[in-house]
């Protein structure tokens, strides 16, 4: 065994050790700022094990969408609406639990099956570590191109979805005065929105 | 003594001033295998880099207290060493030997991780900044997004703090520092993306060397004027430079997230913060203004004095005038950023974010726009 | 459309004298770095105060009358003038004066309407102190002569800015005898007095 193997060893070791109990963390903590550092922390881990696969442009983008965006997100949420109230008691915890428990155990099996049923030994891909970025790009924008868009076009319909529902005061006022939208979106706003008076 | 030190300046120089492999040679030359010093080299660089920037902020934290003082016609500095220099040596002695206060009310795990985790990314993105063709601890393929992605697990450290000091200040310190790094991170993003449409590559190697076919003129900063406003301001944003330190607004937060902060765990903020203002200085002289180029191409200097560029002597010079080069384009900025620290007031949450939002997204996106379309029409001067 | 690209041009337009003011903000910073610093090596170098400095209260004992007319025009009935009625001479006798520093704001009403003008202002101004009460200064504290920054060997008395020659902004390489930009007020005075002297004269002829 050769140093770098081992040391890829023992990254590999330490990494999974992170994510298993990190994910552990995330679910079993009461605490939900806890839980969602700790969600951090797994993300980075996968990051970590992308690296070991000599996939390093996927790996920074995993940090930034997953680590930058996505649980800054939630930890922003969590901290605007840090309420601490006592939870109110569920009615048939036990069951819940017991119903989750077998989903998270049947999806468990599922991978448990996968894992023995796959052929580990026959050698994968090459990594073709720095081209990578390249090789990806070009997918993205021939074979890819359709679920590439599509996603684009998702989060297109999710950010105007979530503009509507921040701006339900103008909505609302629709309602009452059946003022067309538009009217009130031009005299409510401030005169240098440049963007969204671009189509009167 | 004196062949040896030969014999290490004809292997450092024989190799096009790699220095790795010269050391790899010199060691196996004493009869170790080569992974063993591979090894032992590895370390070095980063050593080399943490000191170098360290004492960068010791040097910037003295010019920024001299540099202000001179704006305000003051001294500031003076008894600390001649002309106060060693003042942020002074000020690190003592914020070291200060009393590390942990709130009894925080979260001190918490407390204590939110410091380490705003300081480690900085420091960890100066994997990629070069000094010269091979003076950079690792040419990574990704360079530029690299430094990207690191830059944004700082909120959450920021985040950490501020939620695990148990004060409302701090939390809400925290919550602004995270909402500006993220709005900024897009136009940032956006600005790069332009250079590095021009350049075919994210490595920081490349770019600069793309940038030094004709010395000054060919640097990015005349093709890339909008980037690199948008990229100035948007590192300003998030190193939390006064235009932009709302975080820290001491009139409204007191100090933001660092307001329970005292001892080394401040100082550790503190380090950061001064860390990724150089860091952004360096990319800034790295992605616009030609990194570690002469103004006057070094080829065309050793060409009209009649001497091969590859010689020792002449690689080894130019070598070192990259360094310099690089070092003086950075402290260049560092300097504006002090300069508009005193110039300019500090800006309203909406007016940054609507900064943020509503007018560099839209500019850099019409620059990403407008640079692909200019590469398009004129591939010899935009990158083929 | 075109109301579109109106606004664009309006918006562009502004940015673009925000980018300007913001150069000029910068040249007016970068041209005070070439300015000296106007800093005083406080506490080896102090300021003169100026001839109508508003410092710790100075009072006379003797010349005072305890007509209390320094309580009343205080805006904080600050002052205490301590008196007995002597039944046998029908006249105030005062024990005690004294004058609380830490509360008074230095407007110098009570020497302004003092009758006997045993009151007056002087030139001291460093009153800090480990405890407040030792700012209440009795009438012996309040007799005391100020200290004077000129006179005091240990300070390199400096000019305040007003008392320099004109077109100088540093006090610290003064000549010796160099006066002050304008007349001095005594110049001023003797002139007046002058014309009149001579205005009467013109009117007796
Ligand atoms: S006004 Fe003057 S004379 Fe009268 S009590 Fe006050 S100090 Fe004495
Ligand atoms: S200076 Fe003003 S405040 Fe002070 S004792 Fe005199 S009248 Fe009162």
């Amino acid at each position: 065994m050769t140093i770098s193997t081992s040391t890829e060893l023992i990254c590999f070791l330490i990494l999974s050790s992170v994510i298993v109990s990190g994910g552990l963390g995330v679910v079993l903590i009461e605490n939900i700022v806890y839980s969602a550092f700790l969600l951090g922390g797994v993300f980075m881990s996968v990051a970590g094990l992308y690296l070991l696969l000599n996939a390093s442009f996927v790996a920074a983008a995993q940090v930034l969408v997953y680590v930058g965006a996505v649980n800054v997100l939630i930890l922003f949420a969590i901290m605007l609406v840090n309420k601490k109230e006592v939870m109110k008691p569920i009615k048939g915890l036990k069951l819940r639990k017991f119903f989750s428990g077998c989903v998270c155990a049947g999806l468990l099996a599922l991978l448990f099956r996968v894992n023995i049923i796959t052929n580990w030994a026959t050698p994968g891909p090459q990594a073709i570590g720095e081209i990578a970025t390249e090789r990806i790009g070009e997918h993205l924008f021939t074979d890819y191109l359709l679920p590439f868009e599509l996603a684009s076009v998702l989060l297109l319909m999710a950010m105007i979805g979530a503009i509507v529902l921040a701006r339900r005061d103008v909505i609302s006022i629709e309602l009452e005065t059946t003022k067309s939208i538009q009217e009130n979106i031009i005299n409510n706003s401030t005169d240098n929105v440049l963007l969204n008076q671009s189509n009167d | 003594m004196f062949t040896t030190l030969k014999i290490v300046f004809i292997a450092v120089v024989d190799t096009g001033l790699d220095l790795e492999i010269s050391f790899n040679h010199l060691l196996q030359g004493i009869g170790l295998p080569s992974s063993i010093a591979h090894l032992l080299w590895l370390p070095l660089p980063m050593l080399l880099v943490l000191t170098a920037s360290l004492i960068g902020v010791l040097v910037t934290v003295w010019l920024e207290r001299k540099i202000s003082a001179a704006a305000q016609q003051r001294i500031g500095p003076e008894y600390a060493g001649a002309l106060g220099i060693l003042q942020p040596v002074a000020d690190g002695l003592k914020l070291l030997v200060k009393e590390d206060i942990i709130p009894k009310k925080a979260d001190s795990l918490l407390f204590t991780l939110g410091p380490i985790l705003v300081l480690i990314p900085v420091i960890l993105s100066w994997l990629i900044v070069p000094f010269g063709q091979n003076l950079l601890i690792s040419n990574v393929g990704i360079g530029i997004f690299l430094w990207i992605a690191l830059s944004s697990i700082q909120p959450i450290g920021l985040l950490m703090s501020g939620y695990a000091s148990n004060n409302k200040y701090s939390l809400l310190g925290g919550l602004r520092a995270a909402a500006q790094s993220i709005s900024y991170e897009i136009p940032l993003a956006l600005a790069v993306l332009a250079v590095v449409m021009m350049s075919n590559s994210l490595s920081t190697v490349d770019i600069v060397n793309q940038q030094n076919t004709a010395g000054l003129l060919s640097w990015n900063i005349f093709r890339q004027p909008v980037g690199f406003l948008i990229f100035w301001i948007c590192a300003l944003a998030e190193c939390e430079r006064l235009p932009f330190d709302l975080p820290e607004a001491e009139e409204e937060l007191v100090a933001g997230y660092q307001t329970e902060y005292a001892g080394m765990k401040f100082a550790l903020f503190y380090l950061g913060s001064y860390i990724n203002l150089i860091l952004s200085s360096l990319l800034v002289s790295v992605l616009y203004l030609g990194g570690w180029g002469f103004p006057i191409p070094i080829d065309l200097i050793t060409h009209s004095l009649g001497q091969s560029p590859n010689a020792p002597v002449i690689q080894i010079i130019a070598a070192t005038i990259g360094i310099i080069m690089t070092v003086f384009k950075t402290y260049l900025l560092v300097f504006l950023a002090i300069l508009l620290r005193w110039t300019t007031p500090r800006v309203r949450i909406d007016q940054l974010l609507d900064l943020g939002w509503k007018f560099l997204l839209p500019i850099s996106l019409v620059n990403l726009l407008f640079t692909a379309a200019l590469k398009l029409a004129f591939p010899i001067a935009f990158g083929g | 459309m075109v109301t579109f690209f109106q606004k664009a041009a309006e918006y562009a337009q502004d940015a673009i004298s925000a980018g300007k003011y913001l150069l000029q903000g910068l040249a007016v910073t970068f041209d005070h770095m070439r300015r000296r610093p106007i800093t005083v090596q406080y506490p080896y170098e102090k300021l003169i105060p100026s001839e109508r400095y508003r410092g710790r209260i100075h009072y006379e004992f003797d010349k005072c009358i305890a007509c209390e007319v320094c309580v009343r025009v205080c805006p904080i009935n600050l002052p205490v003038v301590d008196w007995v009625m002597n039944k046998e001479t029908k006249k105030k006798e005062l024990r005690n004066y004294s004058i609380d520093f830490g509360v008074c704001i230095f407007c110098g009403n009570c020497v302004e309407y003092c009758p006997t003008n045993c009151l007056s202002m002087t030139e001291e101004y460093e009153l800090a102190a480990f405890d407040r009460h030792n700012l209440n200064f009795d009438n012996v504290a309040l007799g005391r002569l100020p200290t004077n920054v000129t006179t005091d060997p240990s300070v390199i008395a400096l000019k305040e800015l007003a008392y320099l020659p004109q077109g100088v902004m540093d006090p610290h390489e003064l000549e010796k005898d160099s006066s002050r930009a304008g007349k001095l007020p005594s110049e001023v005075l003797i002139k007046t007095i002058d014309n009149d002297t001579a205005s009467i004269g013109e009117k007796t002829q």
